[in-house]
C-alpha cells in the first residue's frame, strides 16, 4: 500500500499573529510543521511499521523553505518526497483549497498512491476543506476527523471519528481512499538525531506549481482580515446588588 | 542554539519564564531535548533557581550539570552574564553554580544557557520486585557501585504500591493490572542500539536477582507498555494524598544521603511512619540516595497528628545529617529549612554564605 500524506508548513501554533495591510504579517515569523499533519505523517509510518503499508511519501506546497518542513516528515519515517515549489501564499490569501486539491489530484494520479492521509486542517487557514475535494475530484471515498485508523484483513479500512455529537465508525470497505487527522489519533513521535541524520539522504523531488497546468487563482476573495476587538477590561463591582444590575442591565443576562 | 558550519551545538538559551514542555516542544524536531524532569511543568528560571532535578538525575545529573551558564540581574540592578557555551570554564568563580540553587537571594535569572542531550533511541522501562525494603535499597546503592548504565531508578515502597492499587481501582483506571504491595525498583534504559540495551538490562538484572534476592524483573519497550508499568510512579503524588481521604494536600519531605546509608535511612524512615502511626508512603530518585514520603494532611487534623508528621521528618533529617547527607537533595531550603543549616555546614559554612 502506498501512502500519499500531506505536510503544510504553517505559522507555529504558539506565534501571536499580527495583521498588516489586510492580511497577516508572516515577515520573520517562525513557521512549523502543521500539527495535524504531523499527526497525518505519524499515522503513515505507524502503518508502515505494522506492515500494512510499504510506502509514505511526503507532499508539501511552498517556498524553498518548504523543504525543511519535508525534511522532519522524513526524519518520522517518511521514505521520500515531493516539494512543489511556489511562492504564492498557502494560508488562504493565495492559494486556496481548490487549487491545493487539483495540486494533490494530479499528484496522487503520478504517484498512484493507495491511501491519502491529511491533517484535518491548516491551523493557518482552519479551512479543512482540502481532504473533502481532493476525495470528490477523485472520486474516492473519504472520511475526516479520524480519530482511529485500522486497517482490516480484507484490504479495507476502519475509521473511527469524534463528532460533536459522539463517536462514529466508518468501515471503507476497499481503498484507495482519503482519511483526513484529528488530534486525537496519535501523539507524534521526536525525531531521533540518527534519523534527522538519515532523512538529509532521502530523495526529494521538486515540482513547479506554476508549471503543472492548474488554475491556480483563487476561487473566493477575501475581503478583510482583521484582529479580533482587544478585550475590554473588566471592571471592578463593590456589591452584590451592584453586580446583579450590571448583569441584568448592561450585559443583558438576566430578565 | 549555537549553529557551527551545519554542526549544531547541544545548547539552547532560554528566557526563564520559559517552561521545560514548552522548551522540548521548541526543540523536538531537532533530535534533542532537555533532560531535567522535576515531573511538573516548571519554568527554567525557577528550576535554576531550586536548583531542581528529577528522575532522570541519576543518568543526567541536576539542574546544576545541565547549565552551561546564565543571565542575572542582582539587586542593585547590575547587569551579570554567567558562565560559557564552552564545556569546561576555568574562568574566575564558578558564579554559575552560586546562582544555581540560590532560591532568589542573590538576584533575578532572566535567561539560562542550557545542555541539551539527544533523545534515545531505544528506550526500555523495567520492574524489580523485592521481598525487603532494604534490600532493594542495598542493591541500588550496589548498582551504583557498578556504574550501572540506569537512565531512571526509583524505589517505592509497599505503602506506596498499595496506595496506586488503591487509587487505580476508585479512580476507575481499570487498565492498570494491580501490582504485587512489595518494595518496587523501577528502572528505565536508554541505548543507541536494541543490543547494548539488552546487554544492560541481563547486567542489572544478574546483580538484582542473585545478589539481593529480587523476586522478579519484567521489562517492556512499547511506548504504551512503558507508560503502563511506570503508571505507579507517575500517579504516585495523588495515589499517596487518597490514602488518606479527604486530605488536599501534604508534607513532602526531602533528604539525601551518600547511597551506603540510603538503604538505612529509608527503612528507618519508614518503621518512623509506621511506629508513629500516621500515613505516608516513601519513595526515592534510589540511584541518587535521594527519597521523599508523602505524609497527607486533613484540614482538621490533630495537633498530635501534625506533630507526630514533625517528628517523622525531624528525625529523618536528623539521621540524614548524622550519615553526612543533606537536608534537602531537591527541594530547597525555603524558610523551613534554614534551622539545619548551622548543623550541616557549621558555622564556618554559613559565614561564608553570609559574606
Amino acid at each position: 500500500m502506498k501512502i500519499l500524506v500531506g505536510v503544510k508548513r504553517v505559522v507555529d501554533y504558539a506565534v501571536k499573529v499580527r495583521v498588516q495591510n489586510n492580511t497577516v504579517d508572516l515577515k520573520n515569523i517562525k513557521m512549523s510543521l502543521n500539527p495535524f499533519c504531523e499527526i497525518a505523517i505519524e499515522e503513515a509510518v505507524r502503518l508502515k511499521e505494522k506492515k500494512v503499508a510499504d510506502e509514505v511519501v511526503a507532499v508539501s506546497i511552498g517556498p524553498k523553505q518548504a523543504t525543511e518542513t519535508l525534511r522532519t516528515a522524513l526524519a518520522m519515517g517518511a521514505d521520500r518526497a515531493i516539494h512543489v515549489m511556489t511562492d504564492l501564499r498557502t494560508d488562504y490569501m493565495e492559494l486556496q483549497p481548490y487549487a491545493i486539491s487539483q495540486i494533490f489530484e494530479k499528484i496522487v494520479e503520478q504517484e498512484q498512491s493507495d491511501l491519502v492521509l491529511l491533517g484535518k486542517q491548516g491551523i493557518d487557514s482552519d479551512c479543512g476543506q482540502t481532504g473533502p475535494m481532493l476525495a470528490g475530484l477523485l472520486g474516492w471515498p473519504q472520511v475526516t476527523f479520524a480519530s482511529k485508523i485500522e486497517a482490516d484483513d480484507d484490504g479495507g479500512m476502519t475509521v473511527e471519528r469524534e463528532t460533536d455529537s459522539g463517536m462514529e465508525s466508518i468501515r471503507i470497505p476497499q481503498l484507495p481512499a482519503v482519511i483526513t487527522c484529528d488530534l486525537r489519533l496519535n501523539e507524534p513521535r521526536y525525531a531521533t538525531l540518527p534519523n534527522i541524520m538519515k532523512a538529509k539522504k532521502k530523495k526529494v523531488d521538486t515540482m513547479i506549481a506554476e508549471d503543472m497546468g492548474i488554475d491556480l487563482k483563487p476561487r473566493n476573495e477575501v475581503l478583510r482580515v482583521f484582529e479580533p476587538p482587544a478585550r475590554k477590561e473588566g471592571i471592578m463591582v463593590d456589591s452584590v446588588d451592584s453586580l446583579l444590575d450590571k448583569l441584568k442591565n448592561e450585559a443583558g443576562l438576566l430578565s | 542554539y549555537k549553529r557551527n558550519d551545519g554542526i549544531l551545538d547541544p545548547m539552547a538559551k532560554v528566557g526563564s519564564g520559559v517552561t521545560k514542555n514548552r522548551l522540548n516542544d521548541e526543540v523536538r524536531h531537532s533530535g534533542m531535548q532537555f533532560v531535567v524532569d522535576p515531573g511538573a511543568d516548571a519554568t527554567i528560571g525557577g528550576m535554576t533557581a531550586c536548583g531542581a532535578s528529577g528522575t532522570s538525575a541519576v543518568k543526567y545529573g541536576s539542574m546544576r550539570n545541565n547549565i552551561l551558564g546564565l543571565e542575572c540581574v542582582l539587586p542593585d540592578g547590575t547587569f551579570v552574564k554567567c558562565g560559557t557555551a564552552a564545556l569546561k570554564n576555568s574562568a574566575g568563580y564558578d558564579l554559575t553554580s552560586l546562582i544555581t540553587g540560590s532560591e532568589g537571594t542573590l538576584g533575578v535569572i532572566t535567561s539560562v544557557l542550557v545542555k541539551l542531550h539527544p533523545i534515545p533511541e531505544h528506550i526500555v522501562s523495567a520492574l524489580c520486585v523485592f521481598d525487603d525494603l532494604f534490600k532493594a535499597a542495598e542493591a541500588v546503592a550496589m548498582l551504583k557501585l557498578r556504574d550501572s548504565p540506569l537512565a531512571r531508578c526509583e524505589l517505592l515502597d509497599k505503602t506506596s504500591i498499595s496506595a496506586f492499587n488503591r487509587y487505580s481501582k476508585t479512580s476507575g483506571n481499570s487498565s492498570h493490572e494491580k501490582m504485587e504491595e512489595k518494595p518496587t525498583l523501577f528502572l528505565e534504559f536508554h541505548g543507541y542500539s536494541k543490543k547494548s540495551i539488552e546487554d544492560n538490562i541481563e547486567f542489572v538484572k544478574k546483580i538484582c536477582v542473585e545478589d539481593y534476592d529480587a523476586l522478579n524483573f519484567t521489562f517492556t519497550s512499547g511506548e504504551e507498555e512503558r507508560k503502563s508499568l511506570w503508571a505507579a510512579r507517575h500517579n504516585l503524588y495523588y495515589a499517596s494524598i487518597s490514602l488518606r481521604k479527604g486530605a488536599t494536600g501534604a508534607i513532602v519531605t526531602d533528604a539525601c544521603v551518600p547511597l551506603s546509608s540510603f538503604a538505612r535511612l529509608m527503612t528507618k524512615t519508614a518503621e518512623d511512619i509506621r511506629n508513629l502511626d500516621v500515613v505516608g508512603p516513601c519513595f526515592g530518585h534510589a540511584g541518587d540516595g535521594n527519597f521523599h514520603c508523602v505524609l497527607p494532611v486533613l484540614e482538621d487534623d490533630s495537633e498530635d497528628y501534625l506533630g507526630r508528621l514533625q517528628q517523622v521528618n525531624d528525625n529523618l533529617i536528623r539521621r540524614a545529617l548524622e550519615a553526612g547527607g543533606t537536608c534537602s537533595g531537591e527541594h530547597g531550603i525555603g524558610y523551613g529549612k534554614i534551622k539545619y543549616l548551622s548543623h550541616q555546614y557549621g558555622s564556618g559554612g554559613l559565614h561564608m554564605m553570609k559574606l
